[in-house]
């Protein structure tokens, strides 16, 4: 708890006095904001210090020494004090007889004040609450030890807890109370052991109606009795580090009596497509590849792997090749023209297999980075240049180099399209810069499909007008992308929710597609799109609904 | 009741307390303190009869309370017919006369009871002082708050008319003289900076308080790692209330007694030594669990208690403003008993009704997270419930308008689905519990309970703003059907309590317990288990293992800062000062590595020797400054342990340290082993940065249970008789009261807030399952046309096809559970969108609303809502649509 605990006494010679104080050091801030030496008015606080008025005689040792004695006492001055440590945490508890925070000393010592001449409590010994936003707030215990040399025969004690969060204390008094009232039960039974056993030995009430009251002896027999401290009332060698642990272990038990459980949104499928591929590289990596699969031939899960860490990994590649590169899909679309960047995307999104060929693969790489954004991760499957050609199943992106044939099936598909990136000639003889990559290249998109792609989907639509208001940041228009496509993935679950798990009949699909906003213009695309899309779902959130239908099965027919 | 239970069977309101509270129970006294006739009591409502007896509203006649003690039983079936508080407002005062009160002899525990309001000695600080005290028998609870008073010029210090014996003329005149303290001098406490004027104060917690009311900016922009406002919020209260920064007045420390008539206000209000202290007594049920259960409940909820407190004050304030003009003296003392008798009505009212309402027994969203079990029936309910509201109010968009207000204003939803960046420990569907707020819960202690508070009023926006939602109907189970829906969307954290178990053995709050022997003056007892044997061990071996232990807890920072300190405090350290180290060797001065260990050479034996002497503990105590071997590569090196600390020093340190023992030891020897009770606390700080003696932190077994008291519980109310001031949500069937309080209420809420830090602005939704209509009130008062109270709620399309989708898909028989997966989805898909239009507010000075539904896909309609949500994670957004 954000709190310290100190044990004060009220000396019959000296008035109230602060004899032991465990306070907790929190590790630092674990977010950047200033450390405690950026909060102001530290200074001012050093100089008020002098001002204080309950620090009576301000703080000059010369003057203080003559003021003690060994009831005002717990560690000699040369005692370090004690540390414990949370090591979960790193909370550190320090025990001294004055708190080590010099901005605290004062507070202690007003709360000392406060708790033991200046605060009433009823029968004088129990629980009290005072404070204000100046000095802090504390928990006030106060109660009697047992002395048969002091005045009554008892000596009077108050335990603080000192804190700046009033709601907090408050909120804790049941506990502190609780345990607090078991720490002095305690101090005052053994008290109470030594108290009686020197009654045995020398009743003290006889010896003081015997002895002869004379004024001038009185101040000065006292002031011998004055000096017992509480390890010599209860006879407790390891009295300090005893108290230490208690005190220590009251903050700690106090700040966390209550824990609170905060839920935080479930992971995006992006984010567990992630994990599910790291996952899977780690297990290649321990080499427990096949353990699962068996039969199947360990090839596609190797360049698998090499995808997820492409996809991973391959920004900070991608500086490493020089030359021109795509930024964004802005900057794609203006290269390209609208016309071809939306045929392009086109492509994309319905899932069909886009290539790229030409003699510069950062270029290419650079081309598929960008156009990745379009779509959830788990649809991703890039091979970004390779010296053959691969097969559609195996990769929506590939990369080739100038001379590799396309084969037929694919270049009569309509479920594919070619990019054929040619180095223009005449440009080679004045350095261009970088950035103007149509001086460089020459681009060339052909595909064999007849379909149209301008009517739909709806969520190219609505990128194409982002991506063309000038006025929208690149930062925007990515944020708006992520805005679409959380918004289509969410139909996406839906969809195979209803079609996969479910096995609903085609009626009722077409209501959930009119329900998700699917249907209208573009509905042929919106519906390629989601079924393209589901495939990019993650194995935990497709195992995950095909369990909680059974699970729900079951708590039905229980 | 049976169609309570049969129709609904989802709303089984329940309330707090299984016994009576009366009223009664209550107990006001008013307190001043004057420097020079001491003190007086202004009010004891135990000391008051009321006159008129026919009627049954007395409050405080103790042959009469008994019509004040209203059962439970019937409490929660029937509104009861309300004696009593509720009719001493304003309703009643027209119609009858109003009542008038007598003194009787004071009561015989008033002057304890003034002790322990002001202490024994008065304390001549200028702010507000907060007290409880606890009063054994008969048991009570005694809330104070003493304030300064403050007057203007031209009505000064006649707050004498409300004095039980009074003579107005004798104690204007005394009271205004300014004449030295006779009676007690008051312990001088100067506030700090406040000697100039009374502004500095505003000037200097200023700092803090904009901290607090504006969120940092969230560090991350990237979705998945940007770090959610309600961990900035906690965050910033741990930091805020940190004993680590000592005291700072945070906000609000001015707060005084105002008597001054703000009718004349011709002068600036001055400031006299005399303090009013206002008292609430709470007797305490007699029955040992009542009491334990009242008991939790008060201090679990005591934000509340002293918001009401205020309240309360400010009643009494204007009390004695008002009866001031009045010339005749029997008047005025009655006008001014019948004003404060009619506050602590109000009060004590509130104070049963928070105590005794009947609560949502199962809030949907609190019963979801905390039991998985139950998940799948807990849907479908839900789920149907909203089918129904859906049906019920369909013309007029109700659910959806209320579900956008709702969303709008209560925001603790917002982190509920900001997408984790964890692997999800369980399944998918599952949200994962934040390990953020968990981590920085154990290292930087904050109350959960402050918290949940705040989640639960939405104060997570920026500026602040605090939200609660009223909702009016004659149809009970309409209400109840719309209260139950709204507790899965306003939201908060659940709390879970623990605690040791009863009647466990080893208990480290007591130091004592392992001690067996019987203590004789020569014999020592060792306690068992014995503390320093870890001790010896953990400082003379494993100094290393510990380090990287804390190196692990907080990755790179503890060490480093540990590091720091020493660097700068060795300057001034001697630590150790003793008799008879003068066995340090030169050698060791340049070694500056030695361990004193018991097994070292005579260097260590003879400090050895002298810790024995000041310590028995000590005996066994291994003591190192510096590490043996590894001071050369001090980069990462730190202490943390006391044995530990050396290590960070270079040599030079280390010489200057040791040169320091021997300056130390040389100018101390004339006086012995000499003690310095009070050195100064610089002097302390250098000295103990040295190495304390290690202890292993006790640890024991605890329970964790689900705290009972605790505002997810408490706030979210059910149908109640009456309006509530404080609860989250409830419902109640007349909006009669509502709109007589409801302005008071915001504007109390913004001055006192019970979050415990500054709001910008308070609001309330209404709710009207009568008429189908949502309304909005705010603090901020604006004209409102027709006498209405609040502006009417634009239905966001976003929310509404929320709704639409949801609940077709329900219709459509899709697991419930889905379907409540793909509400979260939807949620937070608005945090996207928020996300989107933050960042497009970035930098923009005019928004294009055309523009944002284009290109954004937002519509008008969507805009309050998802700047709300924006400005949970970006602040700037609130400045930009202001």
């Amino acid at each position: 708890m954000n709190a310290l605990v100190a044990l004060c006494h009220f000396c019959e010679l000296h008035g109230p006095r602060t004899l032991f104080c465990t306070e907790a050091l929190h590790p630092p801030s674990p977010s950047p904001p200033q450390p405690g030496s950026a909060i102001p008015g530290d200074r001012d606080r050093e100089a008020d210090r002098e001002g204080e008025g309950l620090t009576m005689r301000a703080n000059s040792s010369a003057t203080q020494r003559a003021d003690m004695c060994e009831g005002c006492r717990s560690l000699p001055a040369s005692h370090p004090g004690f540390v414990s440590v949370d090591s979960e945490t790193g909370i550190r508890y320090l025990s001294h007889q004055h708190p080590r925070q010099p901005q605290l000393f004062s507070v202690v010592r007003q709360a000392c004040v406060r708790s033991l001449s200046c605060e009433v409590c009823p029968g004088r010994e129990g629980p009290i609450f005072f404070g204000d936003e100046q000095h802090g707030f504390v928990f006030s215990h106060t109660f009697f030890i047992k002395d048969s040399l002091a005045r009554g025969f008892q000596r009077w004690y108050s335990i603080v807890v000192v804190a700046m969060d009033r709601i907090y204390l408050i909120n804790s008094w049941p506990f502190l109370l609780r345990h607090l009232r078991q720490t002095i039960q305690s101090l005052q039974d053994t008290a109470l052991k030594v108290f009686d056993n020197e009654q045995c030995v020398c009743p003290q009430r006889a010896v003081r109606m015997n002895s002869a009251f004379s004024p001038a002896v009185f101040p000065h027999q006292r002031s011998g009795n004055a000096a017992r401290s509480l390890t010599s009332l209860t006879q407790h060698p390891n009295l300090w580090a005893s108290l230490h642990s208690s005190f220590s272990w009251l903050l700690k038990a106090c700040g966390s009596r209550l824990t609170e459980k905060l839920l935080e949104g479930a992971p995006t499928e992006d984010t567990l497509v992630l994990i599910e591929r790291q996952t899977e590289q780690e297990e290649e990596m321990s080499g427990w590849e096949g353990a699962e699969g068996g039969g199947s031939n360990p090839q596609p899960s190797q360049s698998e792997s090499v995808h997820s860490k492409d996809f991973q990994f391959d920004d900070g590649r991608q500086e490493d090749l020089l030359g021109p590169k795509f930024k964004s899909l802005r900057h794609l679309r203006q290269v390209l023209g609208a016309n071809d960047f939306r045929q392009l995307t086109w492509h994309v999104l319905m899932g069909n297999q886009v290539i790229w060929r030409g003699a510069d693969p950062g270029l290419i790489q650079s081309a598929f980075n960008v156009l990745k954004a379009l779509l959830p991760v788990g649809c991703v499957r890039a091979v970004s240049y390779s010296p053959h050609y691969e097969e559609a199943y195996r990769c929506n992106f590939l990369g080739l180099s100038p001379d590799v044939p396309i084969p037929a099936h694919v270049s009569s598909s309509e479920f594919s399209m070619l990019v054929d990136v040619h180095n223009v000639e005449r440009g080679c003889v004045n350095p261009v810069s970088d950035d103007d990559i149509l001086s460089l290249y020459q681009f060339n998109i052909s595909s064999a499909n007849t379909q149209p792609t301008d009517k739909g989907p709806t969520l190219l639509n609505k990128i194409e007008v982002a991506l063309s208001n000038g006025n929208l940041s690149v930062e925007v228009v990515s944020l708006c992308l992520l805005c679409l496509k959380e918004e289509w993935m969410n139909k996406v679950k839906v969809l195979f929710k209803f079609s996969k798990v479910d096995g609903r009949g085609k009626e009722d699909t077409q209501k959930v597609l009119a329900l998700l906003g699917a249907t209208g213009p573009g509905e042929e695309d919106n519906v390629r799109l989601l079924k393209f899309w589901m495939t990019g779902l993650s194995k935990l959130y497709k195992s995950h609904l095909m369990t909680a239908v059974r699970g729900g099965e079951r708590t039905l027919s229980q | 009741m049976n169609v309570l239970i049969t129709v609904t069977c989802v709303s089984l309101s329940f309330s707090w307390a299984s016994a009576e509270f009366d009223l009664a129970q209550i107990r006001l006294i008013v307190y001043q303190d004057c420097e020079k006739r001491g003190r007086q009591v202004l009010f004891d409502s135990k000391a008051i009869h009321k006159l008129d007896t026919s009627e049954p509203v007395t409050c405080k006649n103790p042959i009469v309370t008994v019509s004040f003690i209203l059962k439970t039983a019937d409490e929660t079936k029937t509104p009861p017919n309300r004696s009593g508080a509720c009719h001493i407002g304003s309703q009643a005062g027209d119609k009858d006369k109003p009542p008038s009160y007598q003194y009787t002899r004071p009561a015989s525990d008033v002057n304890m009871i003034g002790e322990m309001m002001f202490g024994s000695v008065s304390m001549s600080y200028k702010g507000s002082t907060l007290k409880i005290h606890h009063i054994r028998s008969p048991p009570q609870l005694m809330v104070s708050k003493v304030f300064s008073t403050r007057f203007g010029s031209s009505t000064s210090g006649s707050t004498n008319t409300y004095t039980f014996h009074e003579d107005p003329k004798e104690s204007y005149q005394r009271c205004n003289d300014s004449v030295f303290p006779a009676h007690s001098n008051p312990v001088d406490m100067p506030s700090r900076g406040h000697s100039e004027d009374g502004d500095s104060g505003i000037a200097r917690s200023a700092s803090l308080s904009s901290l607090l009311a504006t969120p940092l900016p969230s560090p991350g922009s990237s979705f998945s790692s940007g770090l959610s406002s309600s961990y900035q919020r906690r965050w910033l209260r741990s930091q805020a209330t940190s004993l680590q920064h000592g005291p700072m007045p945070r906000w609000n420390t001015e707060e005084m007694f105002n008597l001054s008539d703000e009718s004349c206000n011709s002068n600036p209000a001055m400031i006299q030594r005399k303090k009013i202290a206002i008292s609430i007594i709470i007797s305490l049920p007699e029955r040992e669990e009542e009491n334990h259960n009242f008991q939790e409940f008060f201090f679990s909820h005591f934000p509340l208690f002293e918001s009401h407190m205020n309240k309360l004050k400010t009643a009494i304030e204007r009390a004695m403003i008002v009866c001031r003009r009045i010339a005749e003296s029997s008047q005025r003392v009655q006008v001014y008993l019948c004003r404060v008798m009619e506050a602590l009505g109000e009060f004590r009212m509130t104070v049963w009704n928070l105590y005794m309402a009947p609560r949502i027994s199962e809030p949907v969203w609190l019963s979801m997270i905390s039991q998985s079990t139950e998940r799948n029936l807990l849907c479908q309910r839900f789920l149907k419930e909203m089918s129904l509201l859906m049906e019920h109010g369909a013309k007029s968009q109700f659910l959806a308008a209320l579900l956008t207000a709702v969303l709008t204003h209560h925001l603790a939803w917002v982190s509920t689905v900001m997408p984790s960046s964890l692997p999800p420990i369980k399944s998918a569907c599952q949200k994962p519990a934040s390990q953020t707020v968990d981590l920085l819960a154990k290292s930087h202690p904050y109350n959960p309970l402050w918290a949940q508070l705040g989640d639960l009023y939405g104060a997570l926006g920026s500026p602040v703003r605090v939200c609660r939602t009223v909702v009016v109907g004659r149809k009970r189970e309409l209400v109840q059907r719309v209260l139950y829906v709204l507790s899965y969307f306003i939201r908060c954290s659940d709390l879970q309590e623990h605690v040791q178990p009863q009647g466990q053995m080893d208990n480290p709050a007591s130091p004592c317990t392992s001690q067996t022997t019987d203590p004789t003056p020569e014999k020592t007892c060792p306690p068992k288990p014995d503390p320093l044997k870890p001790t010896a061990c953990v400082i003379g071996t494993s100094e290393k293992a510990l380090n990287s232990d804390l190196g692990n807890a907080i990755p790179g920072t503890s060490v480093e800062q540990n590091h720091e300190i020493l660097l700068t405090d060795t300057n001034s350290t001697s630590p150790s000062p003793s008799s008879e180290s003068t066995a340090v060797r030169p050698e060791f001065t340049e070694m500056g590595q030695e361990c004193f260990g018991e097994d070292s050479d005579s260097v260590g034996g003879g400090l050895e020797h002298i810790l024995a002497n000041q310590s028995p503990l000590l005996h066994r105590v291994q003591f190192h400054i510096g590490s043996p071997s590894e001071t050369a590569n001090d980069g990462q090196a730190g202490g943390l342990t006391g044995a530990g600390c050396g290590r960070g020093l270079d040599r030079k340190l280390h010489q200057r340290l040791l040169s320091d023992i021997r300056r130390k030891e040389s100018s101390d020897s004339a006086l012995g082993d000499s003690d310095d009770e009070e050195t100064s606390p610089r002097e302390l700080y250098g000295a103990t940065e040295q190495n304390e003696y290690e202890l292993p932190l006790p640890s024991c077994q605890v329970e964790s249970r689900a705290s009972v008291n605790h505002f997810g519980h408490s706030l979210l109310g059910g149908y109640c008789p009456q309006y509530m001031p404080d609860f989250a949500l409830h419902g109640i069937s007349s909006d009669l009261r509502l709109k007589q309080c409801l302005m008071a209420d915001l504007e109390h809420t913004v001055l006192h807030p019970a979050l415990d830090e500054p709001v910008a602005e308070a609001l309330c939704i209404v709710a009207d399952t009568d008429r189908l209509s949502v309304q909005v009130v705010t603090s901020q008062r604006r004209v409102c046309e027709g006498g209405r109270l609040g502006r009417d709620v634009m239905v966001s399309n976003l929310v509404h096809t929320l709704i639409t989708s949801v609940l077709q898909l329900f219709a459509l028989n899709i697991a419930s559970d889905f379907c409540v997966m793909h509400l979260e989805d939807r949620l937070q898909e608005v945090y996207f969108k928020s996300r989107s239009l933050a960042e497009y507010l970035r930098g923009q000075t005019r928004v294009h609303v055309k523009e944002l539904g284009l290109a954004l896909g937002i519509e008008s309609s969507d805009i309050p809502l998802l700047a709300a949500v924006a400005s949970t994670h970006s602040p700037y957004v609130a400045q930009i649509l202001l």
